[in-house]
């Protein structure tokens, strides 16, 4: 008998997936559906924030002393005053709570009356309401309203 | 599967005990490359800057990307693959073993280089010591991602330029989550909060990489 | 034959309804009330972000998916996830350059390090980094592989940047189509040129797509062709 004739040469099929490692496949996804719960439930959702809110940064005012962030408000009417270096303007919180934004700096063009803006900058001391801001930016809304300049404006102010 | 890792892992760590390249080559560009921050930062700078913590995790990177390669040279010795192959060893103990051995390398090289940025860059020593926990899980899931993506790019066959492009937009969630949590230990700020996100980001790729390592390895 | 009638198609109604888009966006539609005519973007900035990373990616990622799966294992699959990833990164590009044309007058700067727009360009880099790991393998086989784990590695950023509005505080604004609350945040002929802008920049991707695929396919062939040839003129020179 020769050597080819003893060798068994036909292909075999690949061994079939065994139950441990499906199991462990199992564990493997559970795992990984366990860390995204955990990611979404605890850290992402504050940790990446583009900005802090008006109510937010007040209530952590002497924590954050007079380090550098972003906060985020409404400007409120009527309160604009163009500056020689910038602007200078109240900003509305939620909870009818404001702080007074000194801005350095040209603002963007859609600054104006109750837009949301953010600005980089400030608190000029633990205990102020005064911001120091060396950037203004507008932050638009969702919401897409038609400019209707035709339309007259009633005496009382409301549009028709 | 944990046995055959740490077998796998003692492989690699005996192999670059033997070469001292981690000692000789690696730690040394990163210490250099740290002097070269604080250059770029200027005299005034360096000292005492809210730039430390992510200059530490650049350089950290950049050691990682070096690690990586020497990880899959390791692997393209002739023989080594096919030899895997036929003795059957399970994919997933190969990633665990390699991503163990990577990281015990990049822990190793991030105490040098935490120490460097005491020196350099004057980041408080007591507040380092505080951001140890969250360096030891960052550098670890670093480990992981660079094993799963050094075997993507090929390592020691594919172009050594591939692997930064393939890995830079994986390892940068990792890259903010460090950053963030070295910054809040020196400067006060919510240092668990990403320190839990490091921790996240390590099990991912951990089961990631558990998953889908025998599929890049069987190419 | 209806199958032949919508190829023929394709390319003609996608013109139209591109060239419709550019005419209601610029001449039709009203202004916006706070925005003014930069509200105008609106019909080409989210249609180019919807192609980019849902019509697109999403494309890449179920072909590659379904390479990486034994029973649908092809080259058509890889090669559809090839040439949508392709497509994909040029529709993200245009995403960011229009995020940022938008962006400069109305935000006042060209680009913010927020979640929504530093994950996009993550996107971007991944799409990219996807057609260089391509690039850098000549076996075909080892090539899929690779580029299939890749790109579903990669298609983790899309619901990350599809939640990141609602899940971080940001610059880029909240969703106006896709709202949670399933309210439409525009109304009238805006709304209107806003669907047939998504209709027609989804259309343009799939266009696109069958052209690359021809060009693919033909690339394919003609490497066959090549090897083909060389095999034969080996065997005569054997003969000979």
């Amino acid at each position: 008998m020769s050597d080819t004739e003893s060798l068994d040469l036909t292909p075999v099929a690949a061994p079939p997936t065994t139950r441990r490692s499906r199991r462990r496949n199992v564990a493997v996804f559970v795992a990984l559906f366990a860390a995204v719960v955990a990611l979404l439930a605890q850290g992402v959702l504050h940790s990446l924030n583009y900005f802090d809110t008006v109510d937010q940064a007040l209530a952590t005012r002497a924590s954050l002393g007079t380090t550098t962030f972003r906060l985020e408000g409404i400007v409120a009417a009527h309160t604009i005053t163009r500056t020689s270096r910038g602007a200078s303007f109240w900003m509305d919180g939620g909870n009818a709570k404001r702080v007074f934004v000194d801005a350095v700096g040209q603002p963007p063009q859609l600054f104006q009356s109750n837009i949301p803006v953010v600005v980089l900058g400030h608190f000029t001391s633990r205990t102020s309401d005064t911001f120091d801001a060396t950037q203004i930016l507008v932050k638009h809304t969702a919401s897409y309203i038609a400019a209707h300049p035709s339309r007259v404006r009633a005496p009382n102010g409301t549009v028709r | 599967m944990i046995r055959l890792a740490l077998v796998v892992a003692r492989k690699d760590l005996l192999i670059e005990r033997r070469s001292r390249v981690l000692l000789w080559q690696v730690v040394p560009f990163g210490l250099m490359a740290l002097l070269l921050a604080g250059l770029a930062l200027g005299p005034r700078g360096a000292g005492h800057s809210n730039a430390a913590p992510g200059l530490f995790y650049l350089v950290m990177l950049l050691v990682t990307l070096l690690m990586i390669n020497r990880s899959r040279a390791i692997e393209g010795a002739p023989g080594t693959r096919s030899s895997v192959a036929t003795l059957g060893i399970d994919p997933a103990s190969v990633f665990l073993g390699k991503s163990l051995a990577l990281a015990v390398e990049l822990w190793l090289a991030g105490v040098v280089i935490l120490a460097g940025a005491v020196v350099a860059l004057h980041t408080a020593l007591g507040a380092t010591a505080t951001a140890v926990p969250s360096v030891v899980v960052t550098l670890a899931a670093l480990a992981c991602a660079g094993t799963l993506y050094g075997a993507l790019s090929g390592g020691g066959e594919g172009p050594a330029t591939l692997l930064p492009i393939l890995s830079f937009p994986a390892f940068a969630p990792l890259l903010i989550a460090g950053e963030r949590s070295y910054s809040a230990a020196l400067h006060g700020g919510a240092l668990w909060q990403w320190w839990v996100i490091s921790l996240v980001a390590l099990v991912a790729y951990l089961s990631v990489g558990i998953l889908l390592y025998g599929v890049l390895e069987e190419s | 034959m209806m199958k032949l009638l919508s190829q023929r198609l394709l390319g003609p109604v996608t013109l139209v309804l591109l060239a419709l888009t550019v005419w209601l966006g610029i001449w039709v539609t009203p202004p916006d009330r706070i925005q003014g005519n930069l509200a105008r973007l609106v019909y080409v900035h989210p249609a180019v972000a919807w192609v980019a990373l849902y019509v697109s990616f999403g494309t890449a990622t179920i072909a590659s998916g379904l390479y990486l799966w034994r029973r649908t294992r092809s080259m058509v699959m890889d090669r559809v996830a090839h040439c949508a990833m392709e497509v994909s990164a040029v529709f993200i590009i245009l995403t960011l350059i229009t995020g940022s044309i938008w962006g400069r007058p109305t935000w006042g700067v060209w680009w913010a390090w927020d979640a929504r727009l530093t994950s996009t360009a993550i996107l971007g880099v991944f799409a990219l980094a996807y057609l260089a790991l391509r690039r850098a393998n000549d076996d075909v086989e080892v090539r899929a592989r690779r580029s299939a784990v890749f790109a579903l590695l990669a298609a983790i950023n899309v619901p990350i940047i599809h939640f990141s509005v609602q899940w971080w505080k940001t610059l880029h604004q909240n969703a106006t189509v896709f709202t949670s609350t399933r309210t439409l945040l525009i109304h009238g002929i805006m709304a209107w040129t806003l669907l047939i802008s998504f209709v027609a920049f989804t259309l343009l991707f799939f266009w696109l797509l069958r052209a690359r695929y021809r060009l693919e396919e033909a690339r394919d062939e003609e490497v066959a062709r090549g090897l083909e040839e060389a095999l034969a003129e080996r065997q005569r020179e054997g003969v000979r």
